[in-house]
């Protein structure tokens, strides 16, 4: 009976996906709502690929997930992803569906799936995945994910024992998952130029040490709780079998160092450490399965990154930069606003970045704010700083908080008047860096649309 | 120029949901009235300053479910003092699941408990599934508080106990747990609550009343603080 139920879900769900894809021409999750629906453990009833590859963590997980996907494709394996979809049991399940024939087998020789790390008790009970990646823990958003430790005992204590762990060696949180259990093999990026010897980030989610719970002291940041942890009681991180050195931010490149192979110099981009966490993460992995690092330096430099995070163009004379700030997460948004540190010349901001949905969504928790580093605002070269939406008046309070001038802030909590009034209040020639949340990504084209209007100022 | 010594109880671990704002918006406030401001800091194993020398404002912030053990036990030698605390003008504040410190125990979801100060009459029970969210809106003498929940516990009354000293009558979301209107401690000027926000930045009526107590003098008002805290009034009335 079950597996009559299994047959018919995963009927019901392909022919779903056939109709949407005809509707709307793109992904959605509604094939793996149904299938759920009429067999609930639909999930586990898939005969996966000979590799699965579970890709999770707080931040990074898209960009390593499709890096990754790609660098395999590059390495000739057929790899089935859920990057159309969403990251939780049901976009997995839609993403399976659509490759798989009437038996439910996966016609792919690699699944390489993006999870949410609060899915895990849905996810690891049902598939179990040859290799987990975790790229990072950190506080997310409050109402979902609380703080890290919530969120690393949803994934620790449901990760299958076989299941080999790649880890974030810098992280001293989601570098503890499977300890005593699974086989732990360690990426990290070396000291940079930009290292830190103390934390420079309002937020640092492991201040004290997991063994003896004294204040941690680290040999240096990267940045909030990520770097080289040390402490007297002797607690250390393993040695990563890949690491990241050598990082270039002028050039953009790195060097991807394993024991006894030559480094690879790879690119990274945007003047982002994040890039190479993400893709010193990828390269770990292919090599993990063995893929040749020429293949691999190629697959690197030949991938485009996700359009929609960030764009760079120019418009009637400005050079307008679109960057997503992901609401209510303070460390990627932190990681986001520091990056106005490497635009030269004079800037105008726009921060689109509290809950642009905050009337369906209902009223947001701002307190994501306070956890949010500002201080790259305060510089003499922000013209003026432009913020939209309903918070608008929250977000300016936090501001002159953390030390930005008040008078260079413009208020608009309706965004139709943000995008009236915008080119007649920036500086000629300056450069408009455009933070947005997820559901602001048209807000933002209009915002840009309305900066390209040279007539109207 | 006048100093005013903060402490802050566990900053290595109570420092989450942005609750560290009420400590920068004060210190603000502070140098703008003119003050200067002398921030202690006491980590889990360090002997505090509130029982031994003047501290006229100390904060305890949320922690994570497993740090707070360590800090029961880490308060317990000082819970005489603190008792004291709530009996004098000195301003007191602790948020979040800091507020469970001062009931009898913490109950787990699956068996066990800890022992906690005991100044008040509650305990609090843990739960694991799902994390509580809630909007607030509650009454302090004339002021209306607003501000968040989030938590994996609630506080309940000991059997045949009643609150006499709770801070917030609510108009809108739990008191104590979802059935009940009185949320939080006060008693002079030692208040507890599970309220998020940070409470201060969000409220500058709050946080007014507790400058004037502290210092007798007049508090100058930030930009576009009163603007949020009415916007957000409105949303919560409806």
């Amino acid at each position: 009976m079950d597996h009559l139920r299994f047959r018919l879900a995963l009927a019901a769900g392909k022919i779903t996906a056939s109709f949407l894809k005809l509707m709307a021409g793109r992904g959605t999750n509604i094939p793996g709502v149904i299938m759920k629906k009429i067999c609930p453990d639909v999930l586990a009833r898939f005969q996966m690929p000979r590799t699965v590859i579970c890709v999770t963590g707080t931040n990074g997980k898209t960009g390593t997930s499709n890096l990754l996907t790609h660098l395999l494709r590059c390495g000739g394996l057929d790899v089935v992803n859920n990057s159309e979809g969403s990251n939780m049991e049901t976009g997995l399940i839609t993403a399976l569906a659509k490759r798989s024939d009437f038996r439910g087998r996966v016609e792919a020789d690699a699944a390489v799936l993006e999870v949410d790390e609060r899915s895990s008790p849905y996810i690891y009970t049902k598939i179990t995945p040859t290799y987990l990646l975790c790229t990072n823990l950190f506080r997310d958003s409050i109402k979902r994910n609380g703080h890290s430790e919530y969120i690393f005992h949803k994934m620790d204590d449901y990760l299958p024992e076989s299941t080999v762990l790649l880890l974030n060696g810098n992280d001293p949180i989601s570098g503890l998952l499977g300890q005593g259990r699974n086989q732990q093999i360690y990426y990290a990026v070396d000291r940079t130029s930009e290292s830190t010897e103390n934390c420079e980030n309002i937020t640092c989610d492991c201040k004290v040490c997991p063994q003896c719970h004294r204040p941690l002291k680290y040999e240096y940041y990267h940045y909030h709780h990520i770097g080289k942890p040390v402490c007297s009681c002797g607690f250390r991180m393993p040695a990563p079998a890949y690491s990241a050195k050598d990082v270039d931010y002028a050039a953009g490149t790195f060097t991807f160092c394993e024991d006894c192979q030559p480094g690879l110099t790879l690119p990274f981009s945007g003047g982002n450490l994040f890039q190479v966490f993400n893709t010193t993460a990828a390269v770990a992995m292919c090599r993990l399965m063995g893929m040749d690092p020429q293949r691999i330096r190629q697959g690197v430099q030949e991938f485009a990154s996700i359009g929609t995070r960030f764009a760079d163009s120019e418009m009637a004379g400005h050079r307008v930069v679109t960057m997503l700030c992901k609401n209510q997460n303070p460390v990627s948004s932190s990681r986001s606003i520091a990056y106005l540190n490497h635009v030269e010349g004079t800037k105008d901001v726009v921060l689109l970045i509290t809950d642009s949905k905050d009337k369906v969504h209902g009223s947001e928790d701002i307190s994501w704010l306070y956890d949010t580093d500002f201080d790259a605002l305060k510089g003499e070269d922000v013209h003026r700083i432009f913020l939209g939406g309903t918070r608008c008046r929250d977000l300016a309070l936090r501001l002159y908080l953390a030390g930005v001038d008040s008078e260079k802030l413009a208020l608009f909590p309706d965004y139709g008047e943000l995008c009236t009034r915008i080119s007649g209040l920036t500086a000629p020639g300056s450069t408009a860096v455009i933070y947005y949340e997820l559901y602001a990504f048209g807000i933002a084209q209009q915002v840009k649309q309305a900066l390209g209007k040279e007539d109207a100022k | 120029m006048k100093t005013i010594r903060m402490e802050v109880l566990f900053p290595e671990m109570s420092d989450l949901y942005g609750d560290t704002g009420n400590l920068v918006y004060l210190r603000k406030k502070l140098e703008e009235m003119g003050f200067s401001v002398e921030t202690v800091r006491t980590a889990l194993g360090d002997v505090p300053e509130f029982p031994y020398r003047q501290v006229d404002f100390l904060y305890l912030g949320p922690c994570t479910e497993s740090q707070q053990q360590m800090q029961a036990q880490a308060l317990m030698p000082y819970r005489d003092a603190l008792e004291a605390r709530m009996g004098s003008g000195n301003v007191t504040l602790f948020t979040g699941n800091a507020f469970e410190l001062l009931g009898e125990y913490v109950a787990e979801e699956k068996g066990g408990r800890f022992p906690c100060l005991g100044l008040i009459p509650t305990y609090a029970k843990r739960f694991t599934r799902l994390r509580y969210n809630d909007l607030s809106l509650g009454n302090w003498d004339d002021l209306e508080i607003v501000g968040y929940k989030n938590q994996l516990s609630h506080s309940y009354l000991q059997e045949g106990q009643r609150m006499n000293d709770c801070f917030l009558h609510m108009e809108r979301g739990s008191g104590l747990h979802p059935d009940s209107r009185q949320e939080g401690f006060r008693r002079n000027s030692f208040f507890a609550t599970y309220l998020l926000g940070p409470i201060l930045p969000l409220n500058p009526g709050f946080a007014e009343r507790i400058l004037e107590h502290m210092t007798s003098t007049a508090v100058p008002t930030f930009p576009f603080e009163w603007e949020a805290y009415q916007s957000r009034l409105e949303e919560y009335r409806k």
